[in-house]
This record gives structure tokens, C-alpha cells and sequence, in this order.
């Protein structure tokens, strides 16, 4: 069917010249004017937006709100970013934030779809309470979680005490060696949902027929595990640690509200860095360089994610 | 190879009955078709022998063993499935190599027999292939391929030919037909289509409702069709079954229908139909067995032709006869047109009686 289509469509010549180009315009303009609003749209709150802090980048901003007075000194943003202890303190950070993060969610999600996928009395409201930490919001279950810490008052210490583990509660999020591990299990906590319904929506795309053709060959439970359905949800798998990897990159409101970033930058990312250069120093300059690296990480990222997507079309398609 | 008995085998889930007190002995070397329509229990008594779900009473033998409480991989059988259940990230050899290597045999002769497997079905030369890059009856000779490997005592096939079309179908019948015959296999095979049962089966078991309704050589299931279902099952054209009431007039049992025309009976039909536990009959015949005429005759009935389909080699007519619809074969030489006034004679030795309370076939 589609050989015939493409066959009886006037092949298009080699090198169009401009009038072409002009005329095809010309014949879907109302196409044009369809998502003309759109593009205005994304103009204005995306594009300008990034193109002026590309711009910014390359300026020395006094502090304030007034940007008339900034000065154009290159790349010198850059270099003072990159030479500063903070920069490299806050890039490990957020490549352990990130990291840990997304393969604990990843697989504990995944082991959890694979529990509930099987029929057992009880498995939907199973499957009810572990959506929970995904719906509720991530404000309120940072304040939750800042008091569930709290070295004072908080459930985790005194549980602690009580089973006399420890002689005084521990401090979670205001000791520097302990508060990134601990923001780590909030963020894990609110994510493996996430993972978990991905991977229980991919899991009901294996082939039943495949499990009992592996089930009359001999392999054990584990071994059909990975042997079927480990393959076949290789697609799902890479979209959702791509996913993951790239909303815990972006990473705000957890580390911010519980911490600040803080103690001694111990928790800082790179996006509350960015936000308190930004709006607590007033350092725009700086703040808009470090985003246009950042911008260029997530790209790249995306790309990734992009061709992953797309590969993982081809495979279903069969080609 | 190996014979299989099912002993009043029963799977229940709750009060509904899948399959209910299936017994029937499946002969070492022998190849048994389970046939009938979707939900008729086929399928689940095959999962049952597979092991693959679990019995709720009855036995199942493999060989010598009762085997109701092993594992699939432990009862010695191999199962060929619908879709093939190619592995589809593994390569053909890997696919014919998977349930060696599950038994733990050592790479060399892993690839001894992977190689023989593929050398007798003839796909050595796709073994370096992906499923996804095979026909569909390649893909079928390679799941054939992974069954044999295993040498099991027993071949499970779960419609193995339903997804193919019509053509390939008619070449992979002949090959599974062979591949039975080459390795002098056990096969139990399922399927919807009592055609491919007629034509591949040493017998063949026909289900319905989760009972076995008749289990025996094709050639008898045809002949002699125990009841309604399998007569109107087995066949095809189906046999035409048209319900009449029996009658006596002056010593001469005949067969009377609504429409006020009779049939009278020779001797032997006679004694059948007296065995009928009411008057209710129903009046069997294959479209082979019935003649058309044009004119009226002595003994033939009146009916109105209602299609007409020429296939070639035979012309195939339907009529209404009592609220019956009857299928007739004639030559294709043979002018009839569609509502044209024809009379029915039905050959008596080929007539087939059912008692219309039971639907079991009465017999002299």
C-alpha cells in the first residue's frame, strides 16, 4: 500500500530551488496559521528565555535586580566556575544524587512490578498504598520527611534510641557526611512508583506463551526472568532509567526544601546551586553560565533518550 | 517415545468445569489431534499433560510414571506453541540450544545435537538468524527444531498451524504429517480445525463442553459420528441435520416431517429409529449422500434450492428442508438455479439417525 503511495507521489527534485521551498510554504500555509499560536507561545517562554541566558552567560552581573550595568568579559563565567572548589563539590553531588538515585528506584521499582504482577489476595490495595509516595506532593512530603529526620524529635531517632541502636538520634540532614544519602532514600522513596507502574505496564507485553515455552524447556523462575522477560523489556527499562536519570538531574524541590543545599554546600545539585546564585546572590552571570552547562548536559542526555526511543521502535517493528 | 494415559482427568476452577473426566490412551508412536470448537476444554487438557497448569483430579501417566505432581521440565515432553514461542533475542542456534543448556549439557554435545536437530529439519543454514528474520514457516520448522532437540518422550502442539496462511498451511500439515512419521514421534496436537485433525491424526479426540465426546481413527469419527455435536463438528461441508418425527403407517416405520412429506425407511433404519427413546428424530446425511433431482421421484422429497457455490471440481447447493438448511454435492456439470423447486432422495446405507431427546446416534 504504501510502495503505491509513494510511487504515484510526484518524486521531489534534487536541489529545490527557493521558489519551491517558497511555494510548499505557500501550500500548507494554513498549517502555518494552525500552529502559528504555539510557536509564538514557545518563542516567548522558551526560546527568548534560553537565547538571554546564553547571552547572560558571557556577562559580569552586579548584584541587584538592575542589569543595566553588566560588562562583557567572555568566558570568564566559565572559568570561575570551573576552577571553584563548590563547582566540582556539587557535580559529584549531583552525579551520586543522580545516579544512586535512579538505579535504586530503577531496580526496587522493577522487583516491586515484578511481585505485584503475579495474582495474589490483597495485590491491589499492594498496588494502591506504593503509588502513594508518587500522587502525594513533593512540598508536603519534603516537610514530612524533614520532621520524620528531625534529630530531635524524629520518628527514625527515637525509633532508633528505643532499639537502642544508638545512645542519642543520629543526624541525618545536618551532618555533611550523612544528609546526601539521606535526601538519596526521600528521593527514592517518591520515585520507585514511577519505575514500578512503567515496568508493570511493561510486563503485561510478555508473551504468556514465551514464559511456558521457557517453563517446558527447564528454566527455573529466575532463569525465565532472564531469559524472557528481562529481554523483552529492555526497551521499557532504558526509557524509564532515562526518564529517571533525567527528572533526578533536574532535582529541586526535595533538596531544597530539605536542606537548602546545606550544611557547607554537602547537598547542594546543580539546580539548587543555580537557584541560589541566582536568587539568593544575585550572581546572574555566573548563575547563567552554570545553566547553559547544564543545558548542554540534559541535551545530551535527551539525545540519548531520543535514540534509545527510537531503537527501541525499530526492534518492535522487526526491522 | 512413550505412551500417554489420561485417567478421568478433571480441571475445575470453582464450579465451572474446563475439562471433565477425560480418559483416553494415546499409543507410543501414535499422533492424536484433541479437536473440537474455542473453550471445548482442548487446549487446557493439553496444559494439564504439559504440567503447565495443575490438575484438580485424575491421573496422568508418561511412559510408566504418573506424572500429576511433576514440574513440565521433569515429564519428559517437549511443546511446540501458536505463535512459535521463539525466544526473539536469541539466535536459532541459541533457541535449539536453550532447553539443552537448561538440562546443563556440555557445550560439545550441545552442539552435536543442536546441529543434528537442524540438520533433520533442515535449517543449518539459519541458524546464525534472528526468529524475526524467518518466514513463518521457518520459524515453525525451528520451533519444530527446539521440541526435538530435547528427544522428550512425548511432542505437545498447541494449534501450531493456526498462524499461518492458507497455503503455508497446507505445506507445514504435510511436514508435521512427515516430521511424525520420520521420528516415529508421540504427539498429542490441538487444534480448532477438523480438517487438519481428519488429515494429519491417527485418531483423533473430539471435545465439547470439557467432554470427551468421541475418541477414535478419523475414518470412524467420520462414519460412524457417536452424537449431534460430532456429526455436525466433523465434516465439511458439515453433515445437514434436519429434525423429523418418526411414524408407522400399515407396518412401514418412516420419517415425517412438519411440512407433510415423508421418507419411508428400509429395514435396518427402521430398527434404529424404534430404538429412539420419543418420536423425535433427527435425520443425518453428508452432502455426498443425498441426490438432486429435477423431477419428482418415488421416495425423494420436495425442497427449494437457496444457493448455489461452484468451487470448481464440485458444485456445492444449499436447501431449506424443514427449517433444515442441507448441503448437496453435485458435478459442476449439474444446471441448477437458486429457488428452483428440486426433489431430495437420501441414500439409506449412508444415512445417519440421531434420537432428538438424547442426540446420541441410534445404532441397530
Amino acid at each position: 500500500m504504501t510502495d503505491v503511495t509513494a510511487q504515484s507521489r510526484p518524486a521531489a527534485r534534487p536541489g529545490g530551488t527557493r521558489s519551491d521551498l517558497l511555494r510548499q510554504i505557500w501550500i500548507s500555509r494554513a498549517d502555518y496559521l494552525y500552529v502559528l499560536p504555539a510557536i509564538v507561545v514557545m518563542l516567548v517562554v522558551i526560546a527568548y528565555p534560553i537565547y538571554y541566558t546564553v547571552d547572560l552567560s558571557f556577562y559580569k552581573t552586579p548584584p541587584g535586580l538592575q542589569l543595566k550595568d553588566k560588562s562583557f568579559v567572555w568566558f570568564d563565567n566559565y572559568t570561575t566556575i570551573l576552577t571553584s572548589g563548590v563547582f566540582w563539590r556539587v557535580t559529584l553531588n549531583t552525579v551520586i544524587w543522580t545516579i544512586a538515585s535512579t538505579l535504586i528506584a530503577f531496580v526496587l521499582g522493577y522487583a516491586l512490578a515484578l511481585a505485584l504482577h503475579r495474582e495474589f489476595a490483597g495485590r491491589g490495595i499492594m498496588r494502591a498504598i506504593f503509588i502513594v509516595p508518587w500522587v502525594i506532593s513533593a512540598v508536603a512530603a519534603s516537610y514530612i520527611w524533614k520532621w520524620i529526620y528531625h534529630s530531635d524529635f524524629g520518628i527514625i531517632g527515637v525509633v532508633m534510641v528505643q532499639l537502642g541502636i544508638v545512645d542519642r538520634p543520629p543526624n541525618f540532614i545536618d551532618s555533611v557526611n550523612t544528609v546526601l544519602p539521606s535526601l538519596i532514600v526521600v528521593n527514592i522513596w517518591r520515585e520507585f512508583p514511577f519505575a514500578m507502574i512503567m515496568m508493570m505496564a511493561g510486563l503485561q507485553t510478555v508473551p504468556e506463551q514465551l514464559l511456558r515455552a521457557a517453563q517446558v524447556d527447564g528454566a527455573s523462575a529466575w532463569q525465565r526472568f532472564w531469559h524472557v522477560t528481562f529481554p523483552h523489556l529492555r526497551g521499557v527499562s532504558t526509557v524509564t532509567v532515562l526518564l529517571l536519570a533525567v527528572a533526578n538531574f533536574n532535582s529541586f524541590i526535595i533538596p531544597w526544601i530539605m536542606t537548602g543545599g546545606g550544611p557547607s554546600n554537602a547537598s547542594h545539585i546543580w539546580i539548587t546551586h543555580i537557584y541560589e546564585l541566582a536568587f539568593g546572590r544575585q550572581r546572574w552571570g555566573v548563575a547563567s553560565a552554570y545553566s547553559v552547562l547544564l543545558f548542554i548536559i540534559l541535551m545530551t542526555l535527551g539525545y540519548f533518550y531520543v535514540r534509545a526511543l527510537s531503537q527501541g521502535e525499530r526492534r518492535e517493528r522487526g526491522a | 517415545m512413550a505412551h500417554v494415559i489420561l485417567k478421568d482427568l478433571v480441571k475445575s476452577y470453582g464450579s465451572v468445569y474446563a475439562v471433565r473426566d477425560v480418559s483416553l490412551t494415546v499409543n507410543d508412536g501414535e499422533f492424536v489431534a484433541l479437536v473440537g470448537p474455542s473453550g471445548c476444554g482442548k487446549t487446557t487438557t493439553l496444559n494439564l499433560v504439559a504440567g503447565l497448569i495443575p490438575i484438580t483430579s485424575g491421573d496422568i501417566m508418561i511412559g510408566d510414571r504418573i506424572v500429576n505432581d511433576l514440574d513440565p521440565k521433569d515429564r519428559d515432553i517437549a511443546m511446540v506453541f501458536q505463535n512459535y514461542a521463539l525466544y526473539p533475542n536469541k539466535t536459532v542456534y541459541k533457541n535449539l540450544a536453550f532447553p539443552l543448556q537448561m538440562r546443563r549439557m556440555t557445550t560439545h554435545d550441545m552442539d552435536q545435537k543442536v546441529r543434528d536437530a537442524a540438520r533433520m529439519l533442515d535449517i543449518t543454514h539459519l541458524l546464525e538468524r534472528l526468529p524475526r528474520e524467518l518466514s513463518g514457516g521457518q520459524q515453525q520448522r525451528v520451533a519444530l527444531g527446539r521440541a526435538l532437540v530435547r528427544d522428550p518422550a512425548v511432542f505437545l502442539m498447541d494449534e501450531p498451524l493456526s498462524n499461518l496462511d492458507a497455503k503455508l498451511r497446507v505445506q507445514m500439515r504435510s511436514e508435521i504429517k512427515r516430521f511424525h512419521q520420520d521420528f516415529d514421534a508421540t504427539i498429542i496436537y490441538v487444534t480448532h480445525d477438523q480438517l487438519e485433525a481428519v488429515t494429519m491424526a491417527d485418531k483423533m479426540a473430539v471435545m465439547n463442553g470439557g467432554y470427551l465426546q468421541q475418541y477414535d481413527t478419523p475414518a470412524q469419527v467420520f462414519a460412524n459420528p457417536v452424537n449431534l455435536f460430532v456429526a455436525s463438528f466433523v465434516g465439511s461441508p458439515a453433515m445437514s441435520l434436519i429434525p423429523l418425527e418418526a411414524a408407522t403407517n400399515g407396518g412401514t416405520t418412516m420419517l415425517s416431517s412438519a411440512e407433510g412429506w415423508t421418507i419411508a425407511l428400509s429395514d435396518q433404519n427402521a430398527r434404529k429409529v424404534q430404538r429412539a427413546k420419543s418420536k423425535k428424530v433427527v435425520l443425518g446425511a453428508r452432502h455426498s449422500a443425498i441426490r438432486l433431482h429435477k423431477t419428482q421421484v418415488e421416495g425423494a422429497v420436495p425442497a427449494k434450492v437457496y444457493t448455489v457455490e461452484p468451487t470448481g471440481d464440485v458444485t456445492f447447493v444449499q436447501v431449506f428442508l424443514s427449517g433444515a438448511v442441507v448441503n448437496i454435492s453435485l458435478p459442476p456439470t449439474f444446471e441448477v438455479e437458486p429457488d428452483e423447486q428440486v426433489w431430495l432422495e437420501f441414500d439409506q446405507n449412508r444415512m445417519h439417525l440421531f434420537d432428538g431427546e438424547t442426540e446420541l446416534a441410534l445404532n441397530d
